[in-house]
């Protein structure tokens, strides 16, 4: 996705891919403002300072009573 | 008799046990205040006072019978409404739940319930605590009880205008990017978001689920750490929950401060945000307080706070839209603007940004927590600015994202909010400690040491 902020038609494209069908205008504005916040914010991630060894916080691990 | 309105969870425990304060004549007078007052704040957003009767009088025959059941025994508390409370509805303050009939109890109200609380009712909070303050829901928002044209904070707003206007003496809240904390700040009073997974949070309905905790608001770090007591512990059925001895958060209570080491994160509220002066004056103030009991002061310093914001709002918004993509298809008409607009911010978070936030996230937390092998207590502030008017969409817009709560999501890390004076308008300001994980008891013992040298503890608002 490109850097540059998203316009009304854009977000009313996406908004319909993902099923978001039922958005007013109004509504549609808010995603728009939501959206380009979201992907400035981008920018101030840290993802930089990251490693290919830096893993989730989540990281999926099985304890031994799940064994089967 | 002390004005019931004011008194502590310890006191009224002590009455109460000790047969001279009725539970039932407590309950009717603060059900009676909150008829009188409530109307001008909106704290509650379901008082239920016929439960609460019934609570108190089951109470009262217990304790007569001498079966006391600990501190919360015949003692008023609420609960914000994300939180089930078995056969009420949880709205969440939203329409899309208004109808939503919880079928079991959340299992901090199984404890409260067990120890013989006297339930108050349902509290206000932010739509699905996150939008708000917002006047275009089925229920109004709550109000500063120290300025009623003033923001309570949130999400937890109800909680902590019900505590602090003496509603009630203690609510539970829950706090994602700093939402117990932040009505505790606002109101003057104390908030804590215990270690992540120490309290259980089935039958809370969900905001984002990796920084989501359930926490304390009461009038005093005391009652603070009561409430904890009894609301902590394991529960197999919470994913987050963690499996590890809890309690004793009042051992430390009344100990000395001496050689405590605290180290003060003073680039988050003067370089990487500007606090308002009075906010920092505050803050200033708590730290030569604390030397003066004997603390040793350092200054620390970790990422800048920018970062740890950017990326609790990437797993906020991300996890916050996947729980409600489904509403937003259907019922987008029935969110409020607010809480719509916030939750849409997660509509398109690149899966690939999600990942790495969560790894921004372990490398942030292993740095924060690496601190604590040369300090004790991080002390930081909790909000840049004073409570502003609820009246003014760009204060509050101004004022919503200025906060240093939310690193503390990331981290998972204790950290509580304690009142520290008043601005020259008369509305609270506040410090917040935090601590490395599971050490509340010693968070409770530097707060409390702090709370009892200085006069914040004995403020009460007037109200309307």
């Amino acid at each position: 996705m490109a850097n540059e902020n998203l316009n009304i038609d854009d977000v009313r494209k996406l908004a319909a891919d993902i099923g978001l069908t039922r958005l007013t205008d109004a509504h549609l504005q808010e995603l728009l403002r939501a959206t380009n916040a979201a992907r400035a914010r981008r920018t101030t991630l840290g993802n930089h300072t990251l490693t290919y060894a830096d893993e989730p916080s989540h990281v999926f691990s099985l304890h031994t009573g799940d064994a089967t | 008799m002390t004005d019931l309105a004011w008194l502590t969870v310890a006191e009224a425990a002590e009455l109460l046990r000790g047969k001279k304060l009725s539970p039932v004549e407590y309950a009717k007078a603060l059900i009676a205040r909150a008829e009188r007052h409530d109307p001008h704040y909106n704290a509650y957003l379901r008082a239920t006072p016929d439960i609460a009767l019934e609570d108190a009088r089951r109470a009262e025959s217990e304790i007569r019978r001498g079966e006391w059941r600990g501190a919360f025994h015949g003692v008023p508390y609420g609960l914000k409404d994300i939180v089930d409370y078995s056969g009420l509805p949880t709205t969440a303050h939203s329409k899309i739940l208004q109808d939503n009939v919880a079928k079991a109890d959340a299992v901090v109200t199984q404890k409260l319930r067990a120890a013989g609380g006297v339930f108050m009712g349902k509290l206000s909070t932010h739509e699905f605590a996150t939008g708000g303050p917002s006047f275009d829901l089925p229920w109004p928002p709550a109000r500063n009880p120290w300025n009623r044209d003033h923001f309570c904070g949130g999400s937890s707003s109800g909680s902590g205008t019900a505590t602090a206007s003496g509603f009630l003496p203690a609510a539970i809240g829950t706090d994602t990017g700093g939402s117990v904390r932040n009505p505790a700040t606002m109101c003057g009073i104390v908030g804590m978001k215990a270690t992540y997974g120490l309290v259980s949070r089935r039958g809370v309905v969900p905001l984002a689920y990796s920084l989501d905790h359930v926490g304390t608001l009461t009038r005093t770090v005391r009652d603070n750490a009561l409430m904890l007591d009894l609301i902590a512990g394991h529960d197999a059925q919470d994913p987050g929950s963690a499996n590890r001895a809890t309690g004793g958060y009042t051992a430390q209570l009344g100990r000395d401060i001496k050689g405590l080491r605290v180290g003060v994160l003073r680039h988050f509220y003067t370089r990487d945000m500007q606090a308002d002066t009075e906010m920092t004056a505050s803050i200033d103030n708590a730290v030569k307080k604390l030397a003066a009991l004997g603390a040793e002061i350092s200054e620390v310093s970790s990422a800048p706070l920018g970062e740890y914001l950017a990326c609790n709002r990437t797993i906020l918004t991300s996890e916050a839209f996947a729980v409600h993509e489904k509403w937003l298809r259907e019922r987008p008409q029935d969110y409020g603007a607010l809480a719509r607009e916030r939750l849409m911010a997660g509509a398109f978070v690149r899966a690939a940004d999600y990942v790495n936030a969560t790894r921004l996230r372990r490398k942030l937390a292993a740095e924060f927590h690496a601190l604590f092998a040369e300090v004790d207590v991080v002390l930081t502030a909790s909000s840049m600015d004073p409570a502003c008017r609820i009246d003014d969409p760009e204060a509050l817009e101004y004022t919503y994202g200025r906060q240093s709560r939310a690193p503390f999501n990331l981290t998972g890390s204790p950290a509580l909010s304690v009142p520290a004076g008043f601005d020259a308008n008369g509305m609270p300001l506040a410090v917040q400690l935090v601590g490395k994980p599971f050490s509340e008891a010693l968070l409770y013992r530097v707060a409390h040491a702090y709370e009892q040298a200085t006069p914040w503890v004995g403020q009460h608002p007037e109200l309307a």
